[in-house]
């Protein structure tokens, strides 16, 4: 063993305890990068196998070539092919057998009277495709749907909605009708595909419900004969396909739908949990690199010896960097092992708590491997690099001198760099956000912002902890005195300190405002443009849900008390080339119920070849009234619109607005995403609500809210999401109030014989105690106001980019009620920090801390 | 040997034992001393190294407990007190000045001349404190830290920490263990001064006969025993005690 090696490994022998805090840092941050990915390739490779089960038997799928993809929309949307193509097909030589596939949107009602799923992943309805081998579910009780009204529920949904064999519900497609469950179905050996819902029912019930018009399917599914390959398969059939439909391989459609769970929801899900992974890790950072900055302080004396007698620059540097290269291995390491526990942990709780989660082992490449013990590795090292550099750079003369108290952290450089990147920082963020509104230019902004914070720490510790802990000293004598100088002591090492739980706290606050922002925005958008008494919605949240009947709008017109009921619903076409969505709607009423702002023109008589769009959608295409534009629907006809109105708002009404007579040639199965209501003049609204419920129940029973509960549903997805945050980025804080705990524990090691002589002089064990907690408190102090600052400056940041970058408007907010929370949570957090170090300085023996070297 | 009762004692150990480890590798530091510290004197502990002189100050002062015996502070026994109460105690009853690291660095002078007073919430009294600063010398350094005065300044800093609370007696721990011979014979002109005009009591110990000659009165201790009391010594006197230790007769 070499020198440096033998030394570090004596010192990480006899300073175990110092490096707890580092270590569990590294352990918490490689544990959850890797549990996210093993996570992650566990359910790709779940669903992978899934898919393959399901579609197993299908050796290849006839459907509509061309697609329209809306913006923000994976999954384009098909024109549905003819039924009857399956004749053609069936004559082909090597098909056994061939179906159509009917499919369409059908939420179930459970026997609770509410609707199962909805909230995210789609809720399907189909024809119960007959041939086992060509239908992805499998019967597992119970038979085929025969007569009208018969279907098969996949079991997962029917278990949710508590629904058995026999049971009679509502399906709403999105007329309510009424069926009879006859079956329960699998998906590839599961309960069903993920979250999704499906509903078999009988091909004419589902032509009926689920098609605009009779002897349409959505595609073909086709099984070959013995020793016809999947792609012959396909080679056969592409000559007798019409024009505009294409036959794919059974495998290539497997594929397409692991690829659409895969780029919606599985990236989506690893993507945000390796960001906020990186968050933890980045906090981590500073953790380790100040505890190895104490500990090379501590060790100046030892260090200088070592110089003294002979030992290199090298050498010194070296055993630092061994000792945090083992430090950083064997961590990385137990969070390896820990992150493996977690995704077996969650694979094992998912089912518990309702989310099917597929079985299967646990998927550990060799890259969730060796990227988090890279980066456990690399962060470790790269956090001890400087100290360790520092470490060698003792003057040998150092072992003979006092050690000084460190006031290099105020540094004249270090103010002037920080303040010049600050300054920097605010001016890329304005021109960024205000001048020329670039999402880019306001996030490197942002992100020099984070760095000027970071520069400045040392500079603005002592001036935030003077004027932070001013209180202290009326508050709690001469022990807060004390507290507020120690957490003085070295502005370097408290800024390092408390920049971790700024970083935490900023991210915090940041989304915090955001969410407000975004919720704000809502209630604004809603009570701008939405002139309505109540509104009927399905709860559409992502691709669930099955909307609203178009017949429920009319239904309600007709109630005595309502003025004007009009319900809006969605098309997709090409305009111009690009695919966009429609509103299609009675125009004439939309303009009574909702404020469309300035509108040029007339929306009263579109007609069957009239268009209204926004005007930022007519600038960009250089449309005034009176001019026309061609649109291309997924049947494959276009057909030349003339622009008739120009509105401003189209925060509801969305950016093109057809009438239903327009839209019927081309539409698929009907649907109303809102129905929004105006009473009468004089119409009490509680009776008005009362009696558009009263209709609402006949069609599948949807939700009627006011104006004021349809904005706080419109945020509701918000609080999800914050709570979900806020829980991924306990972890980060977590890390940082570990380096708080860690570092004051090393300062109480380093002020043994002061506490002594404090103790000897009189102070007792609960001022001690106290003394210590304050510290603690004041460094969280600081790191929380801090990171508010930060957060809620970045928040702003985001939603004025936001702003700026998008046509709608963005609302900013400052919820004061949460940044309070928060502000409380970082102090309390300090204090609990505190609570170790306090107690492990308190039972100091007095002699021995005055007789301590 | 009995104690002296003439004076009132500030501070007395009585059959003092002090037991260090235990078994075969226990140490006896204290075996059976009993003295008293006359209150209003200036007293020196002496001994050659391993004699028990620093852990029967620690014991005397609360900071460390008997094994067996009695230490008492006035009238209050010390062995009766819990770890709150003697901490209570030693802050308003007695005074530290030990050899080294006196002073608690973030605070200034002023700050760790009334530590003490501050920790019990007590303003004290300021005359005397005010005094005390003068008497010390100190009164242009009030606001610098201790890092910016140079050892001798620091210990008479300490020695004004000590009597600012006005305590029944100050224990001394080698204050002059560190210092060169012109700071050190200031320090305990200091503390001999203070006795004399404030009639406080101050216990030294120390293994320097010409820093003991500052005394009133020098007890000797070797092998955990007292062994011999001298009035009125001068350097040489103590000298030639101590030698006898050397060459046991």
């Amino acid at each position: 063993m070499n020198a440096s090696v033998r030394l570090s490994a004596s010192s990480l022998r006899a300073h175990k305890r110092r490096f707890a805090g580092t270590f569990l840092a590294v352990v918490l941050g490689v544990a959850f990068l890797t549990g996210t990915l093993v996570m992650g390739d566990t359910l790709r490779a779940s669903f992978d196998s899934m898919f393959g089960n399901a579609a197993g038997g299908t050796d290849a799928v006839v459907r509509s070539a061309d697609a329209i993809t809306t913006p923000g929309e994976s999954q384009g949307v098909r024109q549905p092919v003819r039924a009857d193509l399956v004749r053609a097909v069936e004559r082909v030589p090597g098909v056994a057998a061939a179906a159509p596939s009917i499919q369409g949107a059908g939420q179930l009602v459970g026997a609770d009277g509410d609707p199962i799923g909805g909230q995210g992943p789609p809720t399907l309805a189909g024809n119960w495709i007959t041939d086992p081998e060509l239908n992805p579910y499998r019967l597992a009780e119970g038979r085929a749907p025969q007569r009208s009204g018969e279907v098969v529920v996949n079991r997962g949904a029917a278990e949710k909605g508590g629904l058995a064999i026999g049971d009679t519900t509502i399906l709403r497609t999105p007329d309510p009708v009424e069926v009879t469950v006859v079956g329960l179905a699998t998906f590839g050996g599961e309960d069903g595909m993920a979250q999704v819902t499906f509903t078999g029912m009988t091909r004419a019930d589902a032509e009926k419900y689920l098609t605009a018009r009779p002897g349409e399917a959505a595609t073909i599914q086709v099984r070959a004969g013995p020793g016809v390959g999947q792609r012959e398969l396909v080679d056969r059939l592409t000559p007798v396909l019409p024009e505009g439909v294409e036959a794919i391989t059974g495998q290539e459609s497997a594929a397409e739908n692991t690829d659409m769970i895969s780029s919606q929801f599985l990236t989506l899900f690893t993507t945000f949990l390796l960001v906020f992974s990186g968050i933890a890790l980045l906090v981590a950072t500073f953790s380790i690199h100040n505890t190895f900055a104490i500990v090379v302080a501590q060790r100046t004396r030892e260090n200088a010896l070592l110089r003294a007698l002979g030992a290199s620059r090298r050498q010194v540097t070296a055993a630092t960097l061994v000792e945090a290269a083992a430090v950083a291995v064997t961590a990385s390491a137990a969070g390896l092992a820990g992150g493996i526990g977690i995704a077996a942990g969650l694979q094992a709780l998912f089912p518990a708590i309702g989310f099917p989660f597929p079985e299967g082992a646990l998927v550990i490449s060799a890259l969730s491997l060796l990227l988090p013990l890279a980066v456990g590795v690399v962060v470790c090292l790269g956090s001890a690099l400087l100290p360790a550099a520092r470490a060698g750079r003792t003057a040998p003369l150092a072992a003979l001198r006092e050690t000084a108290v460190d006031t290099s952290g105020a540094s004249r450089a270090r103010a002037v760099t920080g303040t010049g990147m600050l300054v920097l920082a605010l001016a890329v963020t304005l021109v960024g956000v205000l001048l020329s509104p670039s999402v880019w230019l306001a996030g490197a902004g942002a992100v020099l912002a984070l760095a000027s914070f970071v520069v400045l720490g040392p500079v603005a510790s002592a001036t935030a902890v003077r004027v932070l802990g001013a209180p202290l000293d009326r508050l709690r004598g001469v022990t807060g005195v004390l507290a507020r100088r120690n957490a003085l002591r070295s502005p370097k090492r408290t800024a390092a300190t408390a920049g971790a739980l700024m970083i935490g706290v900023a991210v915090v606050s940041l989304f915090t405002v955001f969410g407000a922002s975004l919720k704000a925005t809502m209630d604004q958008t809603v009570s701008r443009s939405f002139a309505g008494d109540v509104a009927v919605s399905a709860p559409s949240f992502g691709a669930g849900g099955s909307g609203l009947s178009p017949r429920l709008a009319g239904a309600v017109r007709e109630l005595p008390e309502v003025d004007t009921a009009v319900g809006l619903g969605r098309g997709v076409a090409e305009v111009d080339g690009e695919g966009r969505a429609l509103t299609v709607t009675d125009p004439a009423a939309l303009n009574r119920t909702f404020d469309l702002g300035t509108v040029h023109g007339s929306l009263d008589d579109l007609g069957t070849d009239g268009i209204a769009v926004t005007g930022s959608e007519a600038d960009k295409r250089g449309l005034t009234t009176g001019d026309t534009t061609r649109l291309t629907f997924t049947d494959g006809r276009s057909a030349t619109f003339t622009v008739r109105a120009v509105y401003g708002q189209s925060e509801l009404a969305g950016d093109y607005v057809i009438t239903r007579a327009a839209w019927a040639p081309h539409r698929t199965q009907d649907s109303d995403t809102l129905v929004a209501v105006s009473f009468r003049n004089g119409v009490d609204a509680d009776a008005g609500k009362a009696a558009v419920e009263k209709i609402a129940g006949q069609y599948g029973n949807p939700e009627v809210q006011t104006r004021d509960e349809y904005a706080q549903s419109s945020a509701g997805g918000i609080d999800m999401m914050l709570t979900l945050v806020y829980a991924l980025l306990a972890l980060a804080v977590l890390i940082a109030l570990l380096g708080i705990a860690n570092t004051l524990t090393l300062a109480v090691h380093e002020r043994t014989r002061e506490l002594g002589l404090l103790r000897a002089v009189g102070q007792t064990r609960a001022q001690l105690r106290a003394m210590v907690r304050w510290e603690s408190v004041l460094v969280a102090a600081f790191g929380t106001v801090g990171g508010l600052g930060l957060g809620a400056f970045l928040g702003w940041v985001l939603v004025a980019a936001s702003d700026g970058a998008s046509d709608s408007a963005f609302a900013f907010a400052l919820p004061p009620v949460q940044l309070t929370v928060v502000a409380l949570v970082g102090l309390a957090a300090g204090a609990l920090a505190g609570l170790r170090p306090a107690r492990r300085a308190s039972r100091l023996d007095v002699l021995r801390a005055v007789a301590a070297e | 040997m009995t104690t002296t009762t003439d004076v009132r004692a500030a501070a007395r150990v009585v059959d003092a034992v002090k037991v260090y480890g235990g078994g075969d590798t226990a140490v006896r530091a204290l075996d059976g001393v009993s003295v008293g510290f006359p209150a209003g004197r200036f007293t020196a502990i002496m001994g050659p190294s391993g004699s028990g002189k620093s852990t029967l100050m620690h014991c005397a002062a609360g900071l460390d407990t008997l094994t067996s015996g009695t230490a008492r502070i006035g009238d209050t026994d010390l062995s009766t007190l819990d770890d709150r109460r003697l901490t209570l105690l030693r802050r308003d009853r007695v005074g530290f000045v030990f050899q080294a690291f006196n002073l608690v660095p973030t605070l200034t002078v002023a700050e760790n001349i009334t530590l003490p007073l501050d920790l019990a919430g007590r303003r004290g009294d300021t005359e005397w404190v005010d005094a005390l600063i003068d008497v010390v010398g100190l009164r242009d350094r009030l606001h610098h830290r201790p890092a910016e005065l140079s050892g001798g300044q620091q210990q008479r800093v300490a020695v004004a920490r000590a009597f600012a609370g006005q305590p029944d007696v100050v224990f001394a721990d080698e204050p002059t263990g560190n210092l060169d011979s012109r700071s050190g014979g200031e320090v305990l002109g200091l503390l001999r001064r203070t006795v004399r005009q404030t009639g406080r009591t101050v216990v030294m110990v120390t293994h320097d006969p010409v820093a003991a000659a500052h005394a009133d009165e020098v007890v000797f201790l070797a092998d955990g025993r007292l062994v011999d009391r001298m009035d009125a010594p001068t350097a040489d006197k103590v000298l030639d005690r101590m030698k006898a230790f050397e060459v046991p007769s």
